[in-house]
């Protein structure tokens, strides 16, 4: 039998993320085609109330590692603990699963090359199924692998998508960006059917080597942009930083606004990377995009385009953001930009009268 | 100089990427011919030399920036564009038994190639990598570097300072920053809203060209080595060394293609028509 589907939390403030959930909805089908449990390997700080929200999203089995240095993300620390505990299985894990965030990036490479497995970054669709490999220049890896995790993602800079996989050794892992995956729906399973299992924790001195000082984190939307209601988009069609303020303007006009960025925009320094979004940003859902002198590189597309409406600003007829967008406004963006403000101000306006 | 600190040794992980901003070698469906596209330093590497020197800078009078790249024999280019901006010396590993590595095999020759130079040239303070490449976009070569090496890690880096042979460092976590102190030796991942890659310096350009033109200079400070020099086991680079394969790949189809088009009327037409079609989200959303 394949081994389990494990999932690795994460947790701010002791409280799970959503990316686990939307990995852990997602886990449940690949552990209900290979007929493996799913299970969720939580590390933090008084997590307890917390085993309860990962049974609901669907774990059948949850292995908690709780210690006071697990409260914040620090690299050596949670490497332990996940290898310590994993070294003492008989069968390892057939997949093990990460979001793609700061946290993920950084661990999930630190297990994959200990157990020299392979790891698909950032991928956007999973799956099991079968894969035959013939005779090619690597005979050690010639068979047929009934049960494969297929990982797919972008090719960066070509209009591809690739399935990666590496079935000749478990886990098999991938990180996922967060967003790219629903929330699943509760269960309704008995949590107490489900095996809860508390995980030691013995950390070593060299596991300190990293310390941290302080942590800044900004409350609130403003920053994370994964989560807000409105994104006002610009790109490297913006021309320069300052374009960057009449987007905040506009985004003045919406509640739960944040501001987003084409990766050009951040490469070149316009803006911070925690607005990038993209392949190699942050993945947005929001109710309104709108993006201002993107051109709509696949890159970034796979960043936005499950936003309910977007509405894309440029200059150029053919730039490929028109392919995908609900509204295309083929103009300057200096000047559509000041009359939409004008416009959502007026309509504001009415909105108030009409309710008075 | 920073008070405190010693002289640093110091190496800058660097690949030489595809240039995906010019149209060379993009075929008309979307796809590289790497053969023949342009070829450019990965930008995030450019914010990783950056890092090193400054860190230079940091460091007693007698530190030093070792480059160190994997690529077939061109990529010696962006090893030249490193000592124009003022790294010490260089070193591209190549040997066609790196073909198609994968992030694990890329680690690990990187990693044997490392643990060559620490030996020749004296063991590590500081590791820099740029956070991910353009190519590969997976950010994992440098913490799976770690994992070889047992080395600290800390990455996403945005900005650093070193003070009595510590690091203090600001990394990028979702929604905010974390600052760290890191004891040496460390490798750290530089994102790239760090500083920006300054220009060449004098000394450093007339150094490369010096270097190009004699053979003598160029096995010091271009040095080019393959794995047997590094005594890398074959099985564990490139193909055989590579747990992950690509199956398939397919072209991503147009999504939704319905999108309605303003254009060619008065900006303020287009804008009145988007609004009335759009009016239940945006009432809902609207705030001023």
């Amino acid at each position: 039998m394949a081994g389990e589907v494990l999932i690795v939390a994460e947790q701010v403030h002791s409280e799970i993320a959503k990316v686990t959930l939307e990995l852990l909805g997602e886990g449940r089908k690949l552990a209900d085609k290979l007929g493996s449990p799913l299970s969720c390997f939580i590390l933090g700080h008084k997590m307890d109330s917390q085993i309860q929200r990962v049974i609901e999203a669907g774990a059948d089995k949850v292995y908690i590692a709780d210690h006071e240095e697990l409260a914040e993300y620090k690299t050596l620390p949670y490497r332990r603990v996940i290898l310590d505990e994993l070294k003492t299985w008989a069968t390892p894990p057939h997949t093990l699963l990460m979001g793609s965030t700061t946290t993920g990036r950084d661990l999930a490479p630190r297990i994959a090359a200990y157990f020299e497995t392979g790891l698909t970054a950032d991928t956007i669709e999973l799956d099991i199924g079968p894969y035959e490999h013939k005779a090619g220049m690597d005979k050690t890896k010639i068979g047929y692998f009934p049960e494969c995790l297929y990982a797919n993602r972008p090719s960066f800079g070509e209009s591809l998508k690739a399935r990666i996989l590496g079935p000749w050794k478990d886990p098999q892992m991938a990180t996922i960006r967060p967003g790219v995956f629903a929330q699943p729906a509760k269960s309704d399973r008995d949590p107490s059917t489900v095996e809860v299992k508390k995980v030691p924790v013995n950390l070593k001195e060299d596991d300190f080597r990293v310390t941290i000082a302080k942590i800044l984190r900004e409350e609130g939307s403003k920053m994370d942009i994964s989560e807000a209601e409105v994104v006002i988009a610009g790109g490297f069609g913006l021309g320069s930083q300052e374009g960057f303020k009449l987007l905040e303007e506009l985004a003045a006009c919406f509640k739960g606004s944040v501001i987003g960025a084409s990766r050009k925009a951040v490469d070149v320094g316009w803006i911070g990377y925690p607005h990038q979004v993209g392949q190699t940003g942050k993945t947005v859902r929001p109710k309104l995009y709108i993006a201002a002198g993107i051109s709509g590189a696949l890159q970034h597309r796979v960043g936005m385009q499950k936003s309910d409406k977007i509405i894309a600003i440029n200059k150029d007829p053919e730039a490929p953001i028109f392919s995908f967008a609900d509204h295309g406004i083929v103009g300057d963006l200096y000047h559509v930009i000041p009359e939409m403000i004008t416009q959502l101000k007026a309509m504001k306006k009415d909105k108030e009268l009409v309710a008075a | 100089m920073t008070a405190g600190n010693k002289d640093l040794n110091i190496y800058v992980l660097v690949k030489q990427v595809p240039d995906t901003r010019s149209k060379a070698g993009v075929n008309p469906d979307g796809t590289i011919d790497r053969a023949k596209a342009g070829k450019m330093l990965n930008p995030f590497d450019a914010f990783a030399m950056e890092a090193a020197l400054s860190a230079k800078r940091m460091g007693g009078p007698g530190s030093k920036v070792t480059a160190v790249s994997m690529g077939p024999p061109p990529a010696i280019d962006i090893l030249y564009k490193a000592l124009e901006h003022g790294v010490d010396k260089t070193c591209l590993l190549s040997d066609r038994k790196l073909a198609a590595s994968d992030t694990l095999a890329t680690a690990y020759a990187l990693s044997k190639t490392l643990e060559y130079l620490f030996k020749k040239d004296g063991k590590p303070d500081l590791i820099f990598c740029g956070l991910q490449t353009t190519d590969g976009d997976t950010a994992q070569v440098g913490p799976e570097i770690c994992e070889r090496l047992d080395l600290t890690q800390v990455t996403y880096v945005e900005d650093f300072k070193i003070e009595n042979n510590l690091v203090h460092a600001r990394k990028v976590i979702e929604g905010g920053a974390m600052e760290v102190d890191a004891k040496l030796p460390a490798l750290m991942t530089i994102a790239n809203s760090y500083k920006r890659l300054q220009y060449k310096t004098f000394r450093g350009a007339k150094f490369a060209q010096e270097v190009k033109r004699d053979e003598k200079l160029q096995k010091e400070f271009v040095e080019i080595i393959d794995l047997a020099t590094v005594e890398a086991d074959d099985m564990k680079c490139g193909l055989p060394g590579s747990p992950t394969i690509v199956s398939m790949t397919w072209k991503i189809g147009v999504v939704g293609g319905n999108c309605e088009m303003h254009q060619g009327k008065a900006v303020s037409e287009m804008i009145a028509d988007v609004i009335s079609e759009e009016k239940e989200t945006l009432k809902e959303l609207v705030t001023v």
